[in-house]
């Protein structure tokens, strides 16, 4: 996929919105996307009343966050020009894990959670260690782990689910302040890491220059299996992090949980602006892609539109995403924007 | 004489099915030692008849990994295709061969639209199948309120269970298919064209194939293959269920692999993809035999396809390795 | 019959071709060469069809071509034999040849009338090989016969060859050039290219000499012309250069030292010592193996035998990394585009990418703006032309992205510096900049070991000359920086070594 930003725009402000004046071809995807999502909140909250009841967007926050969530683990992985496809594995492993800690071995909600989480990175280790050592790409690696990772959960756990969690887990999933769902602040606090991450760490850099030119930055004297080592880790590691508030959310560790990740995990990162052949994020970008499908898939659920056209629509905006973005580019290089 | 026809054999590709034949026998042997109820008529033609969707599902994904591209959409596609289908027999009662007909066309404009968004968008066919999988499964579950199709005509679901002996009617089916890929592949203009554009895409455009041609192509064969692999698949199962592509974009990718198809393009197999879905077939096969969990399945898949992929890469360094102390002066093409 | 006129090619900031003109006729082995950076690729491109000339224009039987495409000028006649394959590996040698038009019956191939066609081809070449065998199991060589082939297939005039001969055997040479004899009695146009002085004497019938983007010599009868002719129009007479400070080298302290050093590529037992604050020219034509030995020297490239010292002590390299933390030994890489820059990425990004463990204060972070002022300082001194640190390096012209190459080194402050090829295709003002930067890093104490091919600017630059030949170092001088006196010494150090040439041929004959 191309870059698809004017010249002499940086791509790694992450967080900095350019302004420029005219039509959604010119403006940045962030500030695009952010434009939408106001504009389509008028629309359905003039349309649907409920829309912006207070317990509507409580709903509606916790799923953005859920949703992101799952597309910063992904965003992760694209940042660096890799995939992760075992982002859904990784979820359901750790939401179960923490499930059977917390109700079998009756451990303390946060050293579960946490348990749970460094699973997912020991995964996504695991995942990178592949990916370095066996020179398989990650498409394969990632692909057949997932495979591997549920196939284990199913085998160890019988495809049990954990129904009995602790009270202070179901009431974290569901405790709110204000509207906000507390799950919100876990995962905006995740976005404001990475961004940290991305803009200002050594190994951010090193991630983003993989994912730009991997030989460059082996020439450059970065780390690069090293990097992707880390990078793998943390990808698992959101991914973990995803499947526990999932479990919150729902009020039990169910095996299902992480079975219909995949498509989600591109849709934000994509639509917000982080290039799928590496070297370009936008954790902004990713939690407002994420705040647009949910927003969009609330909408029209408040619309008493069927359910099951939720991921036909979430496959269209990926689609027109993509087109748009596509079209970017080459309005971009048409006014003598990138030379190759 | 025969050392000289053996050394022949070894060139990369041709081993990976002579392995995979080996396991096959070993493995069946084994299981038919094992466990008595192997050997069984009943247990041959479960075996045969598992084989026959998954293979279908394992060329899909070959034609495209052919030309280097992937298309995650069989799954989604396959239920689709599945539920037209019932939808065309249940509820506007459409004869049966007409039903198959429209389901087949179905798959390939499917697959066609597939072909069409890639090759003008110039977008990856990752995203774009990705994308529209998403819209498939969609449509799929919003056209059956996720309730399948019960009422299929006898003469359909009869068929999907005959067999002759241990042979279900099915893998005939399948064995066709079979052929008329391979012959397509092997020996056609078009097939030759797209495997060029698999080997080398630029020597091919320098010899006048269409990139934006041959990507629309293997995409419509393709969503085709799919349509007969969902139509097999609801024959078989006597419903029309929107999930029957549930497990099948793993699948699709497991059997080429193992069979040796190159992930890169320009190299398939046909033999070593028909023997990698009954390596496969054999083992889930040999699981239920021993009653072992269903879930083992896909953990030994996951391990089967790193493994084999594993193998291709350390028998290529073996190979470079094997040359160099060989012949120091000669540089081969490859 | 075909005919280059006044062809000229600008790419932002250089003029990579100059009104080049130049003529082939049918029935000859014309011979096109020139160095590095000539513009020999270039106009290769033009005639091949992947470049569009800026100015001038191509003639075939005096009717103007517009070569839109390589498939357009492959329909006009023209083929090519290109430095990459252009083979489908898994295919036959037949299906190979006659790709664009398949012999077939409703769609489905005739097998026999494909191999009846490869064999009348391959014979008209006098080539035995099987038409049903592999491509990807043939050697170089062969694979290059079959190309070969499939230009006749498609009735091709003009044959280009590009370095036909990098990759084969002498004794696979010999056969090569054999078959170019015979394509040009049957009345084809070949184009040689090659940088191989002894091919071009033995093969061509005519020559046209490239440099710095201009045809000093055109279609000279090679009867004509000598050797060292031929080596000085390549490389030409130095230019009005600017005058450089005076400099002390010191000469007791060597800082980087390669003993008996022999690698997997194929150094044989190369000595050499760089000095503190020496600017070290490594000159060599195209082939000769100085970027590899660069390689092997920050341990890409794995070392049989011999050692490497660093300030006296043994040093084992394994890596950039290594090289750079421990040893301090910096490579500023002569392939900028894929291996030395992020051209998506900005200018700051770019220079800082070798320092951010420098640039971290409070936590292990790096501010922006740290990164920011590290850039300007270089793009100031470098006089790099941004129009802020924040821009795309992709949109930078050639010249100044190879300055974001080097200031990416610069800042990583290594004693040691390994420059490969720095003005490779860069104009001439930039190129006059770089030297001055250069020269400045030497006289602060930096040892500078300079690899180029570019004889002037080599004899600008060094202090002392090693001359590498076929992987092997046949050479070491004292730079007296008169121009003629050193091209001439370094010229004839060449010819007194050709290389190993001489062993293979043996070897060859006993296979």
């Amino acid at each position: 996929m191309m870059d698809s930003k004017q010249s002499g725009q940086s791509r790694i402000f992450s967080g900095w919105r350019i302004f420029s004046p005219s039509t959604l071809l010119r403006v940045s995807p962030q500030v695009g996307l952010l434009l939408v999502n106001i504009v389509l909140w008028v629309i359905f909250g003039l349309v649907s009343g409920g829309f912006l009841s207070s317990f509507n967007l409580f709903t509606l926050g916790r799923d953005i966050a859920l949703f992101t969530a799952i597309g910063l683990a992904q965003m992760i992985a694209i940042s660096m020009g890799e995939m992760n496809l075992s982002v859904g594995a990784i979820g359901g492993v750790a939401a179960i894990f923490a499930g059977w800690l917390m109700q079998v071995l009756g451990v303390p909600i946060l050293p579960a959670a946490i348990l749970a989480v460094l699973l997912g990175a020991g995964m996504g280790w695991f995942n990178g260690w592949l990916v370095v050592h066996t020179n398989i790409n990650s498409f394969i690696v990632t692909l057949a782990m997932a495979s591997v990772y549920t196939g284990l959960l199913l085998i160890i756990s019988k495809a049990q689910a954990f129904s009995n969690l602790p009270l202070g887990f179901i009431n974290f999933g569901q405790a709110s302040i204000g509207f906000f769902s507390l799950i919100i602040f876990l995962v905006l606090v995740m976005v404001v890491l990475l961004i940290v991450l991305y803009r200002n760490s050594e190994l951010g850099r090193w991630m983003l220059a993989v994912g730009a030119n991997r030989r460059a930055a082996q020439f450059s004297g970065i780390p690069v299996g090293r990097t992707l080592q880390i990078g793998h880790a943390l990808s698992g590691l959101l991914a973990g992090l995803a499947g526990v508030l999932f479990a919150a959310r729902l009020a039990s560790a169910l095996p299902s949980i992480g079975v219909d990740w995949v498509l989600p995990s591109f849709l934000a990162p994509v639509l917000g602006g982080t290039v799928l052949s590496g070297g370009v994020v936008s954790v902004v970008g990713t939690l407002l892609g994420g705040m647009l499908v949910e927003s969009i898939t609330n909408g029209l659920n408040l619309l008493q539109v069927n359910n099951f056209w939720v991921l036909f629509f979430q496959g269209i905006i990926l689609l027109l995403a993509v087109l748009l973005d596509r079209l970017r580019a080459v309005v971009a290089q048409r006014k003598g924007g990138s030379k190759r | 004489m025969k050392l000289r026809l053996f050394l022949r054999m070894r060139s990369v590709a041709r081993v990976d099915w002579l392995a995979l034949l080996v396991l096959i026998i070993v493995g069946a042997l084994g299981l038919s030692l094992w466990q008595s109820r192997f050997d069984s008529s009943y247990n041959m033609y479960v075996l045969l008849r598992s084989i026959s969707v998954v293979i279908i599902v394992g060329f899909a994904q070959m034609v495209v990994l052919a030309v280097g591209e992937l298309n995650l959409s069989v799954g989604a596609l396959g239920g689709f295709v599945a539920v037209v289908l019932g939808m065309m027999l249940e509820v506007w009662h459409l004869p049966l061969p007409l039903a198959i007909l429209l389901a087949l066309a179905t798959g390939l404009l499917a697959g066609l639209l597939n072909g069409l968004l890639i090759a003008w968008s110039g977008i990856n066919g990752f995203i774009i199948t990705l994308a529209t999988s998403s819209a498939f499964t969609g449509m799929s579950l919003g056209l059956t309120q996720s309730i399948p199709f019960y009422q299929l005509p006898a003469s359909f679901t009869q068929f999907g269970e005959s067999a002759f002996g241990p042979l279900p009617y099915v893998l005939f089916v399948t064995l066709l298919v079979s052929l008329l890929l391979a012959g397509l592949l092997g020996k056609t203009v078009l097939g030759r064209q797209l495997l060029a554009v698999g080997g080398n895409r630029a020597a091919a455009e320098l010899s006048g194939i269409s990139l934006k041609r041959s990507l629309v192509w293997v995409h419509s064969i393709s969503g085709l293959l799919v349509a007969v692999a969902a139509i097999l698949g609801t024959a078989q199962l006597g419903s029309a269920q929107p999930s029957i592509g549930a497990d099948w974009v793993l699948t699709s990718f497991a059997v080429p692999i193992i069979g040796g198809t190159a992930l890169l393009g320009g190299s398939v197999s046909v033999i070593g993809t028909f023997l990698a879905a009954m390596v496969i077939a054999l083992m889930n096969n040999g699981l239920i035999l021993i009653q072992a969990d269903p879930y083992w399945v896909q953990f030994l898949l996951g391990i089967l396809i790193l493994g084999s992929v594993g193998l291709g890469q350390v028998r290529v360094a073996w190979r470079d390795w094997w040359r160099k102390r060989g012949k120091e002066e000669k540089k081969s093409y490859v | 019959m075909f005919e280059i006129q006044s062809v000229s090619k600008v790419f932002p900031g250089v003029r990579a071709l100059d009104e080049v003109s130049m003529h082939l006729r049918p029935g000859e082995i014309h011979g096109l060469i020139g160095e590095n950076g000539a513009g020999k690729s270039t106009l290769i491109k033009i005639i091949t069809g992947l470049h569009r000339p800026d100015g001038g224009r191509l003639l075939l039987d005096g009717v103007e071509l517009h070569l839109t495409s390589p498939r357009a000028a492959i329909k006009a006649g023209i083929g090519a034999v290109h430095q990459e394959r252009n083979l489908i590996p898994r295919f036959t040698i037949a299906e190979n040849m006659l790709l664009e038009r398949l012999p077939a019956r409703m769609g489905v191939v005739n097998a026999a009338a494909l191999k009846q066609e490869a064999l009348h081809w391959l014979r008209k070449l006098n080539l035995s090989l099987d038409p049903a065998m592999e491509v990807a199991r043939l050697s170089v060589a062969q694979a290059q016969l079959v190309e070969i082939a499939k230009a006749l297939t498609l009735e091709s005039r003009i044959l280009l060859l590009d370095e036909p001969t990098a990759s084969i055997t002498p004794a696979e040479a010999e056969h090569l050039f054999t078959i170019f004899r015979a394509l040009r009695d049957q009345g084809v146009a070949l184009l040689f290219v090659s940088h191989k002085l002894e091919e071009i004497f033995s093969l061509c019938d005519h020559l046209t000499v490239l440099r710095d983007g201009k045809a000093v010599v055109v279609d000279q009868e090679i009867a004509t012309l000598d050797r060292d002719q031929v080596l000085t129009a390549m490389i030409g007479r130095a230019q009005t250069i600017t005058d450089l400070p005076p400099r002390v080298v010191d000469t007791k302290q060597v800082v980087l030292e390669g003993r008996e050093l022999s690698t997997a590529q194929g150094h044989r037992q190369v000595n050499f010592s760089l000095h503190r604050g020496e600017i070290l020219g490594l000159y060599g034509l195209v082939g000769a193996g100085r970027s590899e030995l660069a390689r092997a020297l920050i341990g890409l490239e794995p070392i049989t035998a011999g050692s490497i010292l660093v300030n006296g002590r043994r040093a084992t390299p394994r890596g950039v990394r290594q090289a750079k933390q421990k040893y301090q030994i910096g490579y500023v890489t002569e392939n900028r585009k894929e291996e030395g820059l992020f051209l998506i990425l900005d200018v700051a990004t770019n220079v800082a990418a070798t320092v951010w463990e420098r640039l971290s204060r409070f936590l292990g972070l790096i501010p922006r703006r740290a990164e920011r002022q590290l850039a300007r300082t270089y793009v100031d001194r470098l006089g790099i032309k941004v129009s802020s640190v924040s821009q795309q390096v992709g949109t930078l012209s050639g010249g100044n992205q190879q300055k974001v190459s080097l200031a990416k080194w610069l800042a990583a402050d290594c004693a040691i510096l390994i420059i490969d090829e720095p003005t490779i295709g860069i104009d001439i003002r930039t190129k006059d900049e770089f030297h001055q930067v250069i020269w400045q890093l030497a006289s602060e104490g930096k040892s500078i070991l300079l690899i180029s091919s570019d004889m002037p600017e080599m004899i600008h630059l060094a202090d002392r000359i090693l001359v590498m030949n076929d992987m092997q170092m046949v050479g070491e001088m004292h730079n007296s920086r008169n121009y003629d006196e050193m091209s001439q010494a370094i010229i004839q150090t060449i010819h007194a070594h050709p290389g190993r040439t001489a062993e293979v041929v043996q070897e060859a004959r006993h296979v």
